[in-house]
């Protein structure tokens, strides 16, 4: 492994062929990612490290399944997504988790300045409050696309949903976003609702 | 307060993917210690081709896999694992037969510890530092000190009667820890083509791990030691009084029980 790291592809080969150390790369490059995912499902930190240690051990499992040549993101994601969901929360633990938005974005960030940073602030907490509430595929397709920079590709595979579909699902997932944000934020720049 | 206008797809887009960075995630554990730890004591049935699937060996793989996996349950199991590293008698050792034996690409440089003298090293850890007179001063002495206890190793460079090790890159690797204070700093996974012997040595219990290289996993739990896990050539290991010595090499039996002669 001289030089430049392997690729995706390459460590996936090796480690198809039982080379532990190549599958260790593949989950040293996506664990933050995986980790990541499964706490936007679970909301929990513990559920969230479980699910993705467990989704890890059982995609090296599924190599042998795994089509040669195709990526191992959007693969390794749908794994999570499903472990996670296994762990699924409960109703109130979910609301804990727009507690924990709430909290973490008051004792966060340093305000940059005045009432714009405050707006922008109170922005930001609605939307966490209201992302955290949103059904789960919504909160992951919008995380997968805004958060994780998804491909539609990668987004499809992860989903495991027909290509085609993926931008009216994303876009479905954002008016459902935007209409339950709080009334005073579903608009531009201040102001009422129209309509 | 401007002019009244809905948020539009793109500005939610835009706010969300300002949001993105500052989201408030917990801090991503380290999963790879606890992924690899788990695939090691269950290896993976490499892809094999179709013909292998058919018939009886089919019916041996499917077996093998089974008592594998049984051996796997074992290692997690904190009851059965004290069991196991009980019934080998050498603290500090995990030894457990696999098959198939996982595999692993090359480490390199290995990870012995610091580099430093005899004299420092023995000041660094809290047993007697013992080097066999068959072999007299290592070419290379090296310390671990966030090991409990400490651990040494001691390299000599190959020479006429000691081979060259390909797994190592010496003649011979002699390491030296307490055992006793972690029982599970070495974990032996032994394939099919591996000679494991129970034996004795110098009067204490130990193993004889020869033939195809053996995988080897060490690890200080609970700790930030980095863990490591390679290949490696015939092994003699034994314990006495607490430590635990290992001696790798490409030497025959009869030459590596030589050289621990000259050791505890």
């Amino acid at each position: 492994m001289e030089g430049r790291p392997l690729d995706d592809q390459a460590l996936v080969e090796r480690a198809r062929t039982g080379d532990v150390n190549a599958y260790e790369a593949l989950v040293q490059q996506y664990q933050q990612l995986a980790f990541r995912v499964a706490y936007q499902v679970t909301g929990d930190a513990a559920d969230a490290e479980d699910a993705a240690q467990e989704a890890f051990v059982n995609a090296y499992y599924a190599l042998g399944r795994f089509r040669p040549g195709a990526p191992f993101k959007p693969w390794l994601c749908r794994i999570v997504a499903n472990e996670a969901r296994n762990r699924r929360l409960s109703a109130h633990r979910r609301i804990a988790l727009a507690e924990r938005a709430h909290q973490a974005q008051a004792s966060g960030e340093a305000a940059p300045s005045p009432e714009a940073a405050a707006e922008a602030g109170e922005f930001r907490a609605a939307l966490l409050d209201t992302l955290a509430r949103l059904r789960e595929d919504d909160r992951l397709i919008l995380s997968y696309r805004l958060f994780f920079d998804f491909s539609e590709a990668d987004m499809a595979e992860a989903l495991k949903v027909p290509k085609g579909t993926v931008k009216s699902r994303l876009s479905r997932a954002l008016t459902r976003l935007r209409a339950a944000l709080p009334a005073d934020f579903q608009i531009a720049s201040g102001g009422p609702v129209d309509g | 307060m401007a002019e009244s206008q809905r948020l539009t797809e793109m500005e939610l887009e835009r706010a969300l993917r300002e949001l993105g960075p500052r989201y408030p995630y917990p801090p991503t554990p380290n999963l790879a210690v606890a992924v690899r730890r788990r695939i090691v004591a269950r290896p993976v049935v490499p892809v094999r081709p179709f013909a292998l699937w058919r018939g009886p060996a089919r019916l041996a793989l499917a077996a093998a896999v089974v008592l594998v996996l049984a051996g796997a349950a074992a290692l997690i199991n904190p009851t059965t694992r004290d069991a196991i590293a009980h019934f080998f008698h050498v603290p500090g050792v995990i030894v457990s037969r696999v098959s198939p034996l996982p595999s692993v690409s090359p480490v390199t440089p290995l990870n012995l510890g610091r580099r430093t003298t005899l004299a420092e090293a023995q000041s660094a850890v809290s047993f007697t530092i013992a080097v066999p007179a068959t072999l007299g001063a290592p070419d290379a002495v090296y310390v671990a000190t966030e090991v409990p206890g400490g651990e040494v190793a001691l390299a000599y460079t190959p020479r006429l009667g000691f081979p060259l090790v390909k797994q190592t890159g010496l003649g011979v690797l002699i390491t030296e820890f307490r055992g006793d204070l972690i029982p599970e700093f070495l974990t032996k996974e032994v394939g099919p083509s591996t000679t494991m012997e129970e034996t004795s040595v110098n009067g204490d219990p130990g193993w004889w791990l020869a033939g195809e290289p053996h995988l080897v996993f060490v690890q200080v739990s609970g700790t930030d030691y980095q863990v490591q896990l390679r290949m490696a050539a015939n092994t003699l290991i034994w314990a006495h009084a607490g430590v635990t010595y290992r001696i790798e090499s490409g030497l025959s039996r009869a030459d590596a029980f030589r050289v621990a002669a000259g050791l505890p």
